[in-house]
This record gives C-alpha cells, structure tokens and sequence, in this order.
C-alpha cells in the first residue's frame, strides 16, 4: 500500500509543522510517499529535505493549502 | 501563501541573541523603580531628571537592547546575511550597551557630568561596533525582500538617532551649547517613528503570519509602508531644520498616518489570525497597535493645546508610545522568539532529543506576564494624566510585570539547557 493519509499540519504554529513532517518520515517505510497538507510553503523544511537526501514535489490546492509529497 | 526563505541554518548561536533578550525585561523592571521612587515628578514633565532616566532607561536598556539582539538573529536567518564575528561584536556591545545606560541614567538622575561623559563614551562605543557589523551584514545581503529594506531603513534612521543623542549627551556632559530643544524633538522622531517603528515593520511582516498564523501583510503595505514612512520622517526633519514651519506640520501628520496605517494593517491581519485571539502574543500585539494608534492619534491632535495640556500630551505620548506600543509588541515577540531560536538551537545541538515549544516555554506564565503588563498600561497610562499618588502604584506594576517576564525567559533558556548543555 503506498497511499496512506495526508498528514495534515495545516495552521498549526511553528515549528510543530516541521516537528510532525519530520516525525512522519522517520517512521516512514521504504518506497511509501508522505503526502502533506500545510498552509504556507515551507522553503526552511525544503532545504532540510534536500539535505537529508528526500525528493519532494509541491502542488498549490485552489482549496488554500500546498501539497507535498515526500519520499526517497 | 509563499514564505520567505528564512535560513535558520544561518542562526548564530543562541547566545549571541539571548544575552541581549535576557537582559532587556530587568531594564524595564529598574525603569518601574525609578518610578516607584521618583514619585509624581517621574511623570510630571517629559524633561524631570527622573523621567529622562526612565524614557532612556525603556528606550535603551530594553528596546534597543531587544532590536538589537533580535537583529542578530534576523540578520542571517531573514536577510540570509550573518553579522561576521558575532561573538565578538556581541561580546563588545552588550557589556557597553548594559553600562552605558546605566551610567545615563545615574547622570540623569544624580545631576553627575561624569557620569553623562562616561555614558556618551559607552554608548558610542556600543552603536558604532553595531551599525558598522549590521551595516557591513545589510550591504552584503542580497535578498530583495521588504523586511530586509526596512531593517535598512532602520539602520539608517538609528545612526541619526545615535548622532543626534551623542551630541545631546556631549551638551550636557562637557557643557557644549546646542539647540536643545530642537535636537530633542529630532532625537525623539527618529528614534521611534524612526528606528522603533521601522523595525517593527520589517519584523511584523515575517513574524505577525508565521507565529500568529494569518494571511501575508497585503503588498501595498509591504512595500510600500517602511519607505513612505522614512521619506515621510526625513522630510519633516528637513522642513523642521529649514523653520517651514507648515510644511513640517504636515509631514509630521503624514507621518503618524502611516505609523496609524501599520497599525491598522496589523489589527486587520489579526482579526482573521487563525490561532484561538486569547494568546499572549495576540493579546499584546493587539495592545501594541492600539497603542500605536492612540499615540499617532495624540501626536496629530496635539497642536493648539495649551502649554499645561500640551506637556500632558507629551508624557502620554511616551507612556502610550513606549508602554503601550513597544513595551506590549516586544513582549509578544519574545514569547515566541525567544523559545523558537532556542528550539534552533537545539536540533543542531541535541539532534533527536529536541522537547516540544510548549515545554521550553509555556502559555499560562506568559498569559500571566500579558495581564499585569496590561495592567501596568492602565495604571500608566492614568498615571499620565493624573500623576500623584498613581506614579509608584504604575511603578510596582511595572516591576513586577518585567521581573516575571526576565524569569520566564531566564527558565526557558534554563529548560532548554536541561535538554543539552550549552557548548558556550
């Protein structure tokens, strides 16, 4: 199964959704894509990605949020 | 909603910033005493000793002590541009900064020459370390962004506040005669509506959406506000200097209608914050920008009072300008600045064992500080116009409000050194 629930870290304060995103992908198993929900484009958790050797895809939802899905 | 890129890998060390945010509440708590001791005259008129102290003691020991030690962190992570040698600038102008305030306000209040010569040489020193590091940060910075501009801004309108205080500071200090009166005026503009005000924009624009959860400041106002404000500003300086006297009254007005501007901008924002409106910093910011306006408010309405109205407008202008804008907006700002560059500063340190914002620094102490910090305005500001007996109560106010806001920051800090030791 490689479509699991959107994590939904959308108007929560910083740094909770960076805490929560990072979590996530700790406990993420292998070839599964962590989709995410976040109300502002988080270029700080980008960077991180990158560094940490994640590839990552943005979309903006005409709903008001970006969507990003993560894996490796 | 595109954010910023804010390079929080570019943070220096969370001791370079946290000394100066550290420390900033106990000045405040001291500018309480002076109240507390100097009775109805600490309020009187803007120009008793006891006052002079006091507006300094706000002015210096905890506005700039904060806009500085925020600017230290604001410089890498927003403008991408780190002060080079923070340590070292730091370890030079805290120290100055701390003394040369102290010994202002012992020169006020004490009468004493040596101690004004000692703390025109201090504060010199401490300014002149600082603009030229954040300077040198702000011309190498490459980021077009508002909030950049307005630090620049900022800067600019702080070496002409530094100037126009030193020579104040060399009148009384060495006897120098100078237009007091006129240079005071100056001093005073861009020292708030200046540096103050200009700050306070470049830093609302980043923190009002990110921590207070709302949409971006509208363009117009993000572009355009710190600009106008400081052609507005430098004008009215200029039409001053010149004796145009109407022109100098208009620009004067136009200028407290973009500080009324920010203001509004930021209560509209606020208004559609999607955080629950009973948090600190939602409730001090939005003291903060009623105070603003009731300050812009006093400073156009001003004109035609009589000379005993007009020096009661003076001093409510500072109370509602320092007490109820910055001293509230600073507030605000720390409970979330203060545990976040804390929180950076961990995951570079600590790795996994980084512990929830909540527990380095929690709501309810900081809702507690929001309300006696409250309190303490309302007593200011009755203070203002009714001085007497109220001085000493706002004064106690004051001091306990600051001495609990200095300790929570001080067992944050000390929670977040629990996780992991701090390597400096």
């Amino acid at each position: 199964m490689s479509d699991r629930e959107p994590l939904d870290v959308r108007w929560l304060e910083p740094p909770e959704p960076f805490e929560r995103i990072v979590a996530a992908l700790e406990g993420l198993p292998a070839g599964e894509t962590l989709t995410v929900m976040i109300h502002r484009e988080p270029q700080p958790l980008f960077r991180w990605l990158t560094r940490e050797g994640w590839r990552y895809s943005t979309r903006y939802d005409p709903a008001g949020y970006f969507e990003i899905r993560i894996n490796r | 909603m595109k954010s910023v890129g804010l390079a929080f890998e570019q943070a220096p060390a969370a001791a370079v910033p946290l000394r100066f945010l550290l420390t900033a509440p106990w000045f405040l708590a001291l500018a309480g005493l002076v109240l507390v001791f100097g009775g109805a005259d600490a309020l009187a008129s803007r120009w008793t000793p006891a006052l002079l102290a006091v507006t300094h003691l706000v002015t210096l020991g905890f506005m700039s002590m904060v806009m500085i030690g925020a600017l230290f962190q604001l410089l890498p992570v927003v403008a991408g541009a780190p002060v080079r040698g923070a340590q070292w600038v730091a370890g030079i102008v805290h120290p100055a900064l701390t003394a040369g305030t102290l010994s202002l306000a012992a020169g006020f209040l004490l009468g004493s020459f040596w101690a004004l010569r000692a703390a025109a040489a201090l504060l010199a020193l401490a300014f002149a370390v600082f603009i030229a590091a954040a300077g040198a940060a702000l011309l190498r910075s490459t980021v077009r962004d508002p909030s950049v501009q307005a630090m620049r801004l900022a800067l600019i309108a702080l070496i002409v506040t530094v100037a126009l205080g030193l020579s104040l500071a060399a009148a009384l200090g060495w006897r120098v005669s100078v237009p007091l009166l006129g240079i005071t005026a100056q001093h005073a503009a861009w020292g708030l509506a200046g540096w103050t005000v200009l700050l306070a924009i470049g830093v609302a624009l980043q923190v009002v959406p990110m921590f207070q959860l709302t949409p971006s400041y509208p363009k117009a106002v993000a572009s355009f506000l710190a600009p106008g404000l400081f052609i507005a500003l430098a004008g009215w300086s200029v039409a001053f200097w010149l004796g145009w006297t109407a022109v100098a009254a208009t620009l004067g007005v136009l200028v407290a209608l973009l500080v009324g501007a920010f203001a509004i901008a930021t209560l509209v924002l606020q208004h559609r914050s999607r955080r629950r409106h009973d948090n600190p910093t939602f409730l001090t910011w939005r003291a903060g920008m009623l105070g603003l306006l009731l300050a812009a408010a006093v400073w156009i309405g001003r004109d035609g009072l009589d000379t005993v109205a007009a020096n009661r407008a003076a001093v409510l202008l500072g109370v509602l300008f320092l007490a109820g804008f910055a001293a509230s907006v600073i507030a605000g700002m720390l409970y979330n600045i203060v545990p976040f560059l804390l929180w950076i500063d961990l995951r570079r340190r600590a790795h996994g064992r980084v512990p929830h914002m909540k527990q380095i620094l929690p709501d309810t102490p900081a809702r507690t500080h929001a309300w006696l910090h409250g309190a303490s305005l309302a007593a200011l500001v009755a203070a203002a116009l009714w001085p007497a007996w109220l001085v000493p109560v706002a004064g106690v106010l004051v001091v306990s409000a600051n001495a609990l806001l200095g300790t929570i920051l001080l067992q944050a800090t000390l929670n977040a050194r629990r996780v992991a030791p701090a390597s400096t």
